[in-house]
């Protein structure tokens, strides 16, 4: 094995995941403000950890049912992530896999750049353990065990998919996909228990994700069952080396399956292509109930219908649907199980409202990857690109709303909670988040800002509808703490209006904005 | 009689990079119209300015006589675009997304259905009518892109390098349209890199080489511009006409180079 050999490939391979921030001068004001906006939530999560500790009263076990449930939701999507074998980049294929490199080399220089391209985004966790760490007055030698202990299971997840992955890529039989599929499930089994009393949890079981969060939560707590708890990730990490050890040794090479380079900085139409084909192919089939016929008279209806179809066949109102479904499923635990009695109404209304807040960026951003290069077919067609505008944004905002619509009617229904104010938070949200969404990423579509991550957009967006949507949460909270039900429907009236006003302001600019697009 | 293109002094620049440097250009009626060029000397920002999926710095550009600065989409019902790399919503059908173009165009539902199943049929494209356009190869696609500016039967057909990924019978098909096009007087204005292929095509080719026209005409007049002989191939103009150009270039860079006050006086300034 040859150290700079490993360093030649590391370096190689974090610039090429980092090299699409180079094509855009906001991107690193961007990724500041990412950090920046971070900050308060850190503070935050912070805060309410160590008063949690601090008062006590709550169940030490629950605590690490939640964390052991987190933890084994990375590992989860690690598990299932083998199941696409060995998954490398076209260039790997040309010039690495060409090269006398050994698999070993490779696989060592792409854990630590994995790590490292990670931290990119991940910093803000850092952050939080720092602070944490602060406020609770954690002795030095705990705080860095956990650290450790933090690290070990990171990278023990990275050893164990890399393992997987080459087990599938070398033998594709129905037995690994079973083998890694049942293996996927049992790591999240446990999780159940948060809804309903089942005799295995991950408390009572040996899984990595339980030492990992006994470690942390019983170093917080000062239990002292430490040796056990370290001896067990240890153990899991210790074997993970094992398997990567001996996977590392087999030639998988010709085995992987290969895609061009995908980083979240890289917003190049090939990659956009082949992101979008995956889900196409995946959705399609089923988004064939609805078709484009000739038969529609007006053309905004047209090309709505047109916009309905794309979110079907690309998954995106499945995506929104299952967003959804996960949502009502975190209400229904915490009204249930360890908690009791049915959600406030002030819970529902926030936690719905502000994850509705994710559903626009989500729309705008699948739309830039499937259809902006489309659009050069409008644009050279001399049709009213304001039409086009309007189709997209009238899509957004009503499959937006009618997903969490319906989701809490029924949540209303069954907590007998007033469906007035989620309904208005959420077509607020949408109208407001829609329109903001869409004139953001169509602003910066434009020339020289053109390559900056869509990510870090998302991100200046979300921040802006945010902030225009602070009065309407004002006016719900000061409605709610005031005792003002009656005053509830004339509320509603004003934040609709506040809503609609804002949507045909940024409307107008979209529709300015699109016709100017230079593709 | 006036141009069906014409540009003037047209200037575009990308990132700091010069990609047009005062470009002139004429295009008539009734011609297969082929645009030349090596790499990066301007031929797809120079196709992409007169649709208008780009704006130019400065200049004037104007398609069937109207300035495009001034009436930017009206000119464009008249046109028919096939971008270099052709992409389409893989979400459609074939069949839908040629509703989809026919629909933004205005077409009536009845010339929507015979101009589609006529180019489905054209183009071979029957069995795969109905199915996702992510399915089809890359030739295919190219057909479908091609039926979709065909579609409103435009004047004016541009297409930025059409031969690519599209297998012979596709190109003789190409090939057969665009001369039936122009015996009914309307006007086919190509970009390619197939020089052999723009020979036999093209009634009039420009070279462009760094953003500027260095000759344009038919054959007999590129061959007297370049003095490559009566008998010399349009690849042989090609490269004698371009590389004089680059040694032209080459001879004025380090003057400029030297910047300042003498920089001012370089006859390819802005």
């Amino acid at each position: 094995m040859r150290v700079s050999i490993i360093l030649a490939l590391y370096r190689f391979k974090v610039k090429a995941f980092l090299g699409a921030l180079r094509a855009s001068k906001a991107s690193i004001a961007l990724l500041l403000i990412y950090s920046l906006g971070l900050l308060p939530s850190i503070f935050g999560f912070s805060l309410i950890i160590s008063s949690a500790v601090r008062e006590g009263g709550a169940s030490i076990e629950l605590y690490i049912e939640v964390l052991a449930s987190v933890t084994s939701l990375f590992m989860f999507f690690a598990v299932l992530s083998a199941l696409r074998g060995y998954v490398a980049f076209e260039h790997e294929q040309s010039f690495v896999f060409t090269a006398p490199i050994t698999p070993r080399e490779f696989l060592i220089a792409g854990i630590f750049a994995d790590f490292t391209s990670s931290l990119i985004f991940t910093h803000p966790i850092f952050l939080l353990y720092g602070i944490t760490v602060h406020s609770l007055s954690l002795p030095a030698p705990s705080a860095l065990l956990m650290l450790i202990s933090i690290l070990t299971f990171t990278f023990m997840l990275f050893l164990l998919k890399i393992s997987l992955s080459i087990l599938k890529a070398l033998y594709r039989g129905g037995l690994v996909n079973a083998l890694i599929s049942v293996a996927a499930i049992l790591l999240m089994l446990p999780a159940a228990s948060l809804l309903v009393n089942l005799p295995f949890r991950y408390s009572l079981l040996p899984y990595p994700s339980s030492f990992l969060a006994k470690i942390l939560v019983g170093m917080v707590y000062g239990i002292n069952d430490l040796p056990l708890n370290l001896a067990g990730l240890v153990l899991y990490f210790l074997a993970s080396v094992l398997l990567f050890h001996i996977f590392s040794g087999k030639n998988f090479f010709p085995a992987a399956t290969y895609m061009p380079l995908i980083s979240p900085f890289d917003t190049s139409m090939r990659v956009q292509t082949l992101k979008l084909q995956r889900s196409i192919s995946m959705f399609s089939k089923m988004g064939r109930f609805l078709t484009l016929s000739l038969e529609s008279r007006s053309l905004l209806g047209f090309l709505m219908r047109k916009e309905i179809i794309r979110m079907i066949r690309e998954g995106s109102l499945f995506t929104i649907i299952l967003f959804y479904v996960i949502i009502s499923f975190v209400v229904a635990a915490t009204s249930s199980g360890q908690a009791q009695g049915p959600p406030p109404a002030l819970f529902l209304v926030f936690f719905v409202g502000i994850y509705s807040l994710i559903i626009p960026l989500m729309l705008v951003s699948n739309w830039r990857l499937s259809d902006l290069e489309n659009l050069w077919v409008p644009l050279t067609s001399g049709v009213d690109m304001r039409i086009i505008a309007r189709a997209i944004l009238y899509d957004f905002i009503l499959l937006s709303s009618a997903v969490p619509t319906a989701i809490i009617l029924v949540l209303s229904a069954i907590y007998s909670i007033s469906p007035l104010m989620p309904l208005t938070i959420i077509v607020s949200t949408s109208m407001i988040g829609c329109s903001v969404n869409l004139y953001i990423m169509v602003k910066f579509l434009g020339r020289g800002r053109r390559g900056t991550p869509s990510l870090l957009v998302g991100w200046v967006s979300m921040l802006l509808s945010a902030l225009l949507l602070s009065p309407v949460y004002i006016l719900i909270i000061t409605a709610t703490y005031l005792g003002l039900e009656w005053a509830l429907i004339g509320f509603s009236a004003v934040i609709l209006a506040y809503s609609t006003l804002m949507a045909r302001f940024f409307s107008r600019k979209i529709e300015k904005e699109i016709s100017r697009v230079e593709i | 009689m006036t141009p069906i293109v014409e540009l003037v002094n047209v200037w575009k620049s990308y990132d700091g990079v010069q990609a047009l440097k005062g470009l002139n250009l004429e295009v008539w009626r009734g011609e297969i119209f082929g645009l030349l060029g090596p790499n990066g000397a301007g031929k797809t920002t120079t196709l992409k300015i007169i649709v208008g999926l780009l704006r130019m710095d400065r200049g004037l550009v104007r398609v069937n006589g109207v300035d495009i600065s001034e009436e930017p989409y009206e000119y464009k019902r008249i046109i028919g675009y096939v971008p270099e790399s052709v992409s389409l919503p893989d979400y459609l059908t074939v069949e839908e997304f040629l509703i989809y173009s026919g629909k933004i165009r205005g077409l009536s539902e009845g010339k929507i259905r015979e101009r589609m199943n006529y180019f489905i049929k054209l183009f071979d494209l029957e069995g795969k009518r109905r199915s996702l356009i992510i399915s089809l190869s890359r030739g295919m696609r190219q057909k479908v892109a091609v039926a979709s500016a065909l579609l409103h039967d435009p004047d004016l057909l541009i297409l930025d390098e059409p031969f690519i990924g599209i297998d012979p019978a596709g190109q003789h098909i190409l090939k057969e349209l665009f001369n039936e096009r122009v015996k009914g007087g309307k006007t086919v204005f190509i970009s390619t890199h197939m020089l052999d292929t723009a020979e036999r095509l093209c009634d009039r080719v420009a070279i462009i080489h760094k953003g500027q026209n260095v000759a344009s005409g038919d054959l007999k007049n590129l061959q007297q511009i370049s003095r490559a002989g009566e008998n010399a191939t349009l690849e042989e103009v090609f490269l004698k006409l371009t590389e004089e150009a680059r040694e032209q270039l080459f001879e004025e860079e380090p003057i400029k180079r030297r910047g300042g006050f003498l920089s001012l006086f370089g006859r390819r300034g802005p």
